[in-house]
Order: C-alpha cells, then structure tokens, then sequence
C-alpha cells in the first residue's frame, strides 16, 4: 500500500485498503478557523449535542478576518471563543498568538507523522508535509466530526509525483509547483493524493515542501504528502512530546500513476497566469506586465525562507511608487524570527507595508482587497476570477522572488537579475 | 427516489470563489436558520455576467427544482460550504457533472442534495431540457431527447437514507431517536 493507504487503512482499523474504497476514519486532529468556525458550531448545536468529543483533538485558530474588520466578523469570532472556554478546548490561538492555521497546526506539532487532520479549510493539506493524512472538508461534516470523532473517505488512489535534480536558485518550490500544475491541471487529481518523491524532494527544506503540499488541492487532489525523513522527525520533536509512528509507503506499493519531473527542465522562475493556477508560463513570456499590487505572504509562500529571498532582492532598494506591496508573515514565530534577522526593517525601508499574522490578501477577506482592473502579483495559490475582489481584477501566481522583483519595478519582473549579480 | 427538473447548463471548472465571494463568507446569521438561507442565497454567484461558465440569466430565472448539468470538475477550491449552500437556497436540487470537486461533492451531498459524477454527460444536454434522475437505479434520462444513462456513484451506502432525511444534520439527529 501507499503510504496515504497505509494510514487510511491504520484509521480504519483494517488490515488493506484499496483506491476508491470507502471508510471511515477516526479522525486525530480537527482545525475550525474564524472563517468557518462559527458556522461549524451553529450546525454542532444543532446537532444537540452537548460536548465536543474531544476538545483536546480540536485546533481553533483565528486568521482571516482578524483583526475584526466589522461588527460582523467580530460578532463570529466571539462567537467561537465563548465555544473554545465553553468545551474546554486549550489549542486555541487568538490574533497575536498564531498566525495563519497551516502553518501554526505545522510549527505547534499538533500534527504527527501518520495521523488524520482535517480542517474546514481546502488548504488543510498542508500538513500533509509531515506524512499525516490531511484534508478540507465542509461545516456540516466538521459538525459532526465534533460530534463523533470519526470521518468517511473515499480512500484515494495515489499520484506519484517525483522530481530529480538540483533546483536552481532564485528557481524555488513554488515553480516546481507551478510547473507540476501545468502538467496535472485543475482537475488531473480528483480524489486522488499526491505523493511528492524523488531527489529534490529531499534535499528540500520542510519550509520549500510544505508548498507542495499546500498546492496539492489545486490539482483537485483529496490531499498532499510526503514521507517523512529525519528533517520531519527532528522538526516534529522540537515542537511536541507526543510519540508516534514514521509509515512509508510499502516497497511493492501500486500508485494510480507516476509523473516523472528534471527539476532542470524548469528553465525560467515560472508565473501561473489568471484565472487558474494551471495557466504557467516561463517569467519572459509575462514579463513588463504592469501591476497594481505585489503580495508576499499567505499559507504557501509567507515563511521565514521566502522572507529571506524576498528580503534579499528588496535590501537597500525602493519598491515601485505606485504599487501597494504588502509583506504578510504566516505566524507570529515567523514574525518574531523576521524580525530578528532585520528583514522586517529592510520591507518597511524598502516601502512595503507588514501586516499582522494572518490570511491576508491570499482570498477576498480583509485587507490588500482589489478593485476593478487592477494587477495582483501574488504568493498566494489560487488566481480565480473574482478571488482577491472585483471580478475584473486579474492574479497572476508567482515565488517570493518573482514578486519581491516586481514589487521593485511595478511590473512582473525576472528575479534573475538579482541572482546574477551577487 | 426521483429528481425531475430543469435543466441550467454550466461549463468547466466552475470555481467555488465565483460560486460564493469571499467577501460574502463572514456575512449571514449563521444561528438564525432562516435569515441565514436569505442571505446565502441573495449573495451567492455575485459576478455572473462577468463568467463564461455560467449562463448570463441564470440569477433571474433559476426556479426551486432546477438541475445543474455542468462540465469537469464542478465546485473546484475552497471548503466554504456556501458554495454549495447558495445554489440549493437559490432552488437547484441536484448537480451532474462530468466530474467534480471532493469538498462540493460532500457539502452538495451534506445539504441532502445528489452531486452525480458522469463522464461524458455535460455533451447530452442543454439548457431548457427536462432530466430526471433515479438515485437509487442510478439513471439518468434527458426527457426532450428521449436518451438514457447509467451512473455509479462511489458514496457511502447511507447517502440516499441521509438524501431523504433532509440532509446530514437532520440525518445525525435522526440517528439519536
């Protein structure tokens, strides 16, 4: 079995499990997040029942619309936090505590090698970076995963994703993704995982593949994962006592289908073009593009790494006078080691604005919101139509660096440049 | 259990942001069952007339009963159950497609409302055309051309009982009694 059939089967409490088999799960960790979350509870309550099955399962973290951004927003996250003291619920971060939910389930340890998460959020495949089972589903179902402990799966056939060869700086994970979407497309994985092996996967850092997973969704896949080798177990034991168990994929495992990948074959930093994340192309191709709004941040690309890159490209220089550069970092550790290591100091001289902790401008939530015809440059995952504001505003999908080059010049630019001179 | 309605034809990759903004998700009294149905329904698919996927009189003349047959990967992005939430409010009572999304899959489903997964099925249909659908026969048939199909779905055996509770709240508390 696959490694994503192996835990599945574990869950499940059988001996195999086989694609497109249904079972159900118990689930080990759950995320509500101010955005769903006090929807997730009204349909709880209604359920009638009185207490969660576990409140030391459940993971409550506010990053969308925090700080408030009206009585609405307010009213919902009060809402949940009267819930968290209520259940007895300790895994709760309010603004200022965490950051956005992928990253704080990952960075706090609250999910383990071979476990189940799911969150009422699609990017919850995230943590799949630790070889967890980990996905998206509606509030309804959270509600009665509050109720029961338990989940139904379709179990998913697994998509082999293996890419060799040595990534070329300022060329990162985000354009290896972007180009095994290119390749995948929007629907080449429906209700299948995503298993990401090979060379360059393992000389990764955990940061650079928690991209992978996190975009995993975009191929319509149930979920993302990775095995995980000693730079998941050292990163997991840093940040928790628990105990548990490494799983890989057996030898003789049957995967749905291999993709194979030369990570020199990525020739140029790649740009996924609006509306959807499948739509690469090489950064020539788009480059000149006039934008409006540069984004650096969000649950794929807002970590200390990218900050780093960013930061290096921005150092000593002004952003582009007429366009609004946001710098948003995933978590509040992220923050505190940003600023520790003066990039926090080198976004601000350069003219970019920092926010808080939290989603950002990744969807149309708070802050950084698009009005009509304006170009976004974005770190973020998705590139609908309509997704960060108007429906005329266009999202074009990039790395850290693609978007710190652009950031300079107001226009989609070659971070090469930056690269060659150093 | 029969579903006979209306058909809307929708294209591909309909997107669950252009299904239901993200500018909408926070808005609604979710505790208030009634105000929330308004409000979800009156937000929903709020830049139609900017899409191709989606037919430019859709909002205006979509009735309780009506039947989505769209092209692959219905429902494609985020977990928002809205965008499943919008449509049934708005009248639709089911969605076939040549494929679809795993979270609207379940969430459509969740609102005890079928989500039919075809290959192929989006091309044997038009908007105006009259479909019914026999879920526990898995059959579909296009009443104005006179042509029939099979489907198999991949769902939990309970799904039809849960349909026929009203959804899967309903159906949980059900269970309790």
């Amino acid at each position: 079995m696959t490694l994503v059939e192996k835990i599945l089967a574990k869950k499940a409490g059988k001996k195999v499990v086989r694609p497109d088999e249904l079972v159900e799960v118990s689930v080990d960790r759950a995320m509500i997040h101010d955005a769903l979350g006090a929807h997730t509870i009204a349909r709880f309550r209604e359920l009638g029942v009185k207490k969660v099955w576990d409140p030391a399962r459940i993971v409550v973290v506010l990053d969308h619309y925090v700080p408030n951004k009206d009585i609405d927003t307010a009213k919902k996250c009060l809402n949940i936090k009267r819930f968290v003291i209520e259940q007895g619920i300790e895994n709760y971060y309010e603004v200022g505590k965490g950051g956005i939910a992928h990253q704080v389930l990952v960075e706090k340890g609250h999910v383990l090698p071979g476990t189940t998460l799911v969150g009422v959020d699609s990017h919850t495949t995230t943590s799949g970076v630790v070889g967890a089972f980990a996905t998206g589903i509606g509030v309804d179902e959270m509600a009665v995963v509050f109720k029961t402990g338990r989940l139904w799966e379709r179990v998913p056939g697994t998509i082999r994703i293996n890419v060799e060869g040595k990534l070329r700086p300022p060329i990162a994970s985000k354009d290896l993704m972007l180009f095994i979407l290119k390749r995948l497309g929007v629907s080449g994985a429906l209700f299948k995982s995503l298993q990401y092996t090979g060379s360059t996967i393992s000389q990764m850092s955990f940061e650079s593949r928690m991209v992978l997973t996190n975009m995993a969704i975009e191929s319509g896949a149930t979920n993302g994962i990775i095995e995980p080798d000693r730079k998941v177990v050292d990163f997991i034991r840093a940040r928790t006592n628990h105990s548990f168990e490494v799983i890989q994929s057996d030898p003789d495992a049957e995967y749905a289908e291999t993709l194979e990948f030369h990570a020199g074959d990525i020739k140029e930093p790649m740009v996924a073009v609006p509306p959807k994340p499948s739509n690469g192309v090489g950064v020539t191709e788009v480059e000149g593009t006039k934008i409006d709004q540069a984004f650096i941040g969000s649950c794929t690309n807002g970590r200390l790494e990218d900050l780093r890159i960013a930061a290096r490209i921005l150092k000593g220089r002004k952003v582009d006078k007429f366009t609004k550069v946001i710098v948003i970092p995933a978590s509040q550790e992220v923050l505190k080691a940003a600023l520790a290591e003066g990039l926090i100091a080198t976004f601000v001289e350069a003219g970019a604005v920092v926010g808080p902790p939290t989603c950002g401008p990744c969807m149309e939530a708070h802050m950084g919101i698009l009005g009509p015809g304006e170009v976004c440059i974005s770190t973020a995952n998705r590139n609908f139509q309509g997704r960060v504001g108007d429906a005329t505003a266009k999202i074009y999908l990039a790395s850290p660096a693609t978007v710190a080059a652009s950031a300079l010049k107001g226009k989609i630019s070659d971070p090469r440049e930056f690269f060659r001179e150093a | 259990m029969e579903l006979k309605g209306r058909v809307w034809k929708f294209g591909k990759d309909v997107d669950t942001d252009e299904l239901f903004a993200g500018r909408f998700i926070m808005g609604g009294d979710e505790t208030s069952k009634s105000q929330y149905q308004e409000f979800i329904a009156r937000s929903g698919l709020s830049d139609v007339g900017h899409r191709e996927n989606i037919p430019g009189d859709f909002l205006t003349k979509v009735e309780k009963g009506d039947i989505i047959v769209a092209e692959e990967n219905f429902g494609i992005g985020s977990s928002r159950q809205q965008a499943a939430e919008t449509l049934n409010f708005k009248g639709v009572q089911a969605v076939v497609a040549d494929s679809i999304h795993r979270i609207f899959f379940r969430n459509f489903w969740n609102l005890g409302c079928p989500a039919i997964d075809l290959p192929g099925i989006s091309a044997e249909f038009e908007t105006g055309q009259e479909i019914v659908i026999n879920l526990r026969q898995g059959t579909i048939k296009n009443l104005s051309t006179g042509k029939d199909f099979e489907f198999r779905l991949i769902i939990p055996t309970w799904f039809i009982d849960m349909v026929e509770a009203g959804g899967l709240i309903p159906y949980h508390k059900s269970l309790k009694s």
